[in-house]
């Protein structure tokens, strides 16, 4: 199989990647990377139609576009980890620079990479593989269906960590016909290897975009583990214990139980989606040793403790430049457009998911922060009415504000969190907004670093010629 | 209290009113291109719970006496400034709609003691969409949206105004470069637009409160143009809430 067709295409990995190397590019982010500007209007009335159906039809389709995209499990044995790194730099132009990064997905990170023009290479991509037989609200079943798949990835790629996910909250369309398998190199991938090599400068610096969070587990083989929930809506105990909010949210989805059976946890590991597994550490260091590079390595505990770090350094940036720097665009999931943010002048602040605490941190950075004339928020719908979603109305409260202008942008308010729509919109109505910046030459990186170095938010070590120093 | 007729002489035309007297400070309703205050009365009878709201037909149109040749955007707007004078209203809330909201634009901006505060509601005209043509097809696009229950009031507004009276008005609204002039209001701007409204496109509502200096958006999702007569109630409590939050 093709890797582009094994690797999930509405992931954050890939989205955030798409992202990224669309801006290195010099191009914008329609069809969240999928498709042409041109197909915008067509898409978007499409999905604006399949807005109109009726819910079950919706969810239905929802599920099944999803399905559509999964691998059957007897091809998983023959995915190849080589060919994804190799799909993975594909994206990238080929250009010498001074910084790159490797590690977490996390939305603040592709501003910030923006900002430099460097590169990001994910340690972690999804691989969706079809399943029958297992309602979203087992995960242990989900387990015993899909284990012998699991494993016949791991024997063909011991280069990898497999991270077997199900959260029946936020992921219960996507779950119906196929589980998660979030993979993560614990060893370069010869690809990146090389693409580092061609593309960062003797003298550079290699970043490691470290995120610290863990989640419980359970141990299934060596390389091989289960993760039941994620980060979002709901907390770990509710997803270990049940709790009335669960028991609602099954009783009104029309599920048997009123809490998840799952295998029973026996540790703690890298989060499967955002979190950084060190077990690539060293293969990161010897590179960096052998080329002359810095290694550095960028510690934040959750993925959204970096967005005001970004948020306040684009800020800045434009204060520097002698911008207003009073516009925010509120960003969710993999609904990101670096290239827009530059473009309209806008402070990006990225969210992980569309749920409570994702807004309350937005909310939190506004209460910090100096007010903003124009807030912008793109949402993420996710098809599910899920423990934990922040409703229109809170998002309302966010958008209030603004002191002038405070709108959603490509979100049909009435069908959220079932506007599919949106994922057309979203780029289409920002790319209207009047009020344009010039696009600015790439940020400086030893300013950036040393801004970076500075931030309470996070821990800055670096290594160079075997010596380690932490800020 | 209900709604009554409240005339003024200015510059010895006669302008017609219409009132409602509520306890609050005062506001005054400006009608858009080739219509009359007809389309407002029910927006009137909402807000004139809480305020003293007044529609005032602009000379030429609705009941309002017509003079020898059509008045041009800044006659209209030095006739409303009179009109408040004459009324004794002290530093009124404006409320534009449509056209209307490039005449209260102009009414702030040269003569600034007579408004304490201004609302937009579908400020025209789009600088993009600022040609003869295009403003036909987005007002027939937009006539999709609108209460079919406005159509009869529509023809009597341009039967009474007649169609060099609407047609001088339509030239007015596109030679008028309000967005020249939204820099220089210098009261709290309420700026209104329904989220169908196929007149204002959004970027356009944006850019409008972007150049006002004390400028604030409202996007009311689901209607069209004329979002005082689709939602009286809903506009009303719209502009209430800015009222009191500018204490005009």
């Amino acid at each position: 199989m093709k890797p582009g067709r094994v690797v999930a295409s509405f992931d954050s990995a890939t989205g955030m990647l798409r992202a990224l190397s669309r801006f290195l590019h010099g191009r914008d982010v329609p069809l969240i990377g999928q498709g042409p500007a041109t197909a915008e209007p067509v898409a978007s009335a499409l999905l604006g139609a399949a807005n109109m159906l009726p819910r079950r039809l919706q969810e239905r389709a929802y599920a099944a576009s999803g399905w559509a995209e999964a691998v059957p499990p007897h091809k998983v044995g023959s995915i190849r980890s080589d060919e994804l790194a190799r799909w993975v730099t594909g994206h990238y132009p080929r250009r010498r620079g001074q910084v790159a990064f490797v590690g977490s997905a996390n939305g603040a990170l592709i501003h910030l990479c923006a900002a430099l023009a460097a590169p990001w290479l994910p340690q972690t991509l999804l691989i969706p593989v079809r399943r029958r037989g297992v309602r979203p609200d087992e995960p242990r079943e989900d387990l015993r269906h899909t284990r012998a798949a699991g494993q016949a990835l791991l024997s063909a790629n011991p280069d990898l960590v497999l991270h077997h996910m199900h959260d029946a909250n936020q992921d219960r369309l996507m779950i119906a016909g196929m589980t998660y398998f979030r993979v993560k190199w614990r060893r370069l991938p010869a690809a990146y290897r090389r693409y580092l090599e061609e593309n960062l400068a003797p003298g550079g610096t290699l970043v490691v975009a470290d995120c610290g969070l863990r989640w419980p587990v359970t141990e299934v083989d060596t390389r091989y583990v289960f993760q039941h929930g994620a980060l979002g809506g709901a907390t770990r105990d509710e997803y270990q214990n049940g709790g009335p909010r669960v028991a609602d949210y099954l009783r009104r989805y029309g599920s048997p139980h009123r809490r998840w059976d799952y295998p029973p946890v026996d540790g703690q590991r890298p989060e499967a989606e955002w979190g950084f597994e060190p077990g690539l550490l060293p293969d990161l260091q010897e590179l960096a040793a052998r080329n002359g590079w810095r290694l550095a390595r960028m510690s934040f505990a959750e993925p959204e403790h970096l967005s005001p770090v970004i948020a306040d350094l684009y800020r800045e940036w434009y204060q520097h430049r002698g911008l207003p720097a009073d516009r925010l665009l509120a960003e969710c999931f993999l609904l990101l457009e670096p290239w827009w943010t530059l473009r309209s002048g806008s402070v990006p602040y990225w969210m992980v998911f569309n749920s409570e605490p994702s807004r309350a941190s937005l909310t939190g950075y506004l209460d910090r922060a100096d007010p903003f004339e124009e807030i912008r928020l793109l949402l993420f719908s996710h098809g599910v009415e899920s423990v934990g979603l922040a409703t229109i109305e809170r998002w309302r409260e966010v958008l209030a504000r603004a002191s002038k202008i405070g709108v959603f942008t490509g979100i049909d308010t009435r069908a959220y969190p079932r506007d599919f729509a949106s994922l057309a919109r979203a780029h289409r109505e920002l790319a209207q907004i009047r009020a344009t910046v010039p696009m600015p030459l790439p940020m400086d990186w030893p300013t950036a670093e040393k801004y970076l170095a500075d931030r309470d938010e996070l821990q800055w070590d670096t290594e160079a010629n075997g010596n380690t120093s932490a800020r | 209290m209900s709604l009554f007729r409240q005339d003024h002489v200015v510059d010895d035309l006669t302008i017609a009113g219409h009132r409602k007297r509520g306890p609050g400070s005062a506001v005054v309703c400006v009608h858009g291109a080739g219509v009359s205050s007809r389309e407002l009365l029910p927006f009137v009878d909402a807000l004139g719970e809480r305020h003293d709201v007044w529609a005032i037909d602009l000379p030429g149109f609705g009941a309002s006496d017509k003079p020898d040749r059509p008045l041009t955007l800044s006659a209209l707007a030095d006739v409303v400034a009179a009109w408040v004078d004459q009324a004794g209203l002290e530093r009124p809330c404006l409320l534009g709609a449509s056209f209307g909201c490039q005449v209260v634009v102009d009414v702030a901006v040269r003569h600034p003691e007579a408004a304490a505060a201004l609302v937009l509601a579908g400020p025209t005209v789009d600088p993009r969409g600022r040609s003869p043509w295009r403003l036909v097809g987005q007002w027939l696009r937009n006539a999709r949206g609108e209460s079919p229950r406005m159509t009869p009031l529509n023809i009597a507004d341009y039967r009474d105004a007649g169609l060099r009276g609407v047609l001088a008005a339509f030239g007015e609204s596109i030679r008028d470069r309000i967005e020249d002039k939204l820099t220089h209001v210098s009261v709290p701007t309420l700026v209104l637009r329904g989220g169908r409204d196929r007149m204002v496109p959004q970027p356009w509502a944006e850019e409008v409160t972007r150049l006002l200096p004390y400028g604030r958006l409202v996007v009311m999702e689901g209607l069209p143009h004329m979002t005082p007569y689709r939602d009286p109630g809903g506009v009303a409590r719209c502009v209430e809430d800015f009222l009191s939050e500018v204490a005009v």
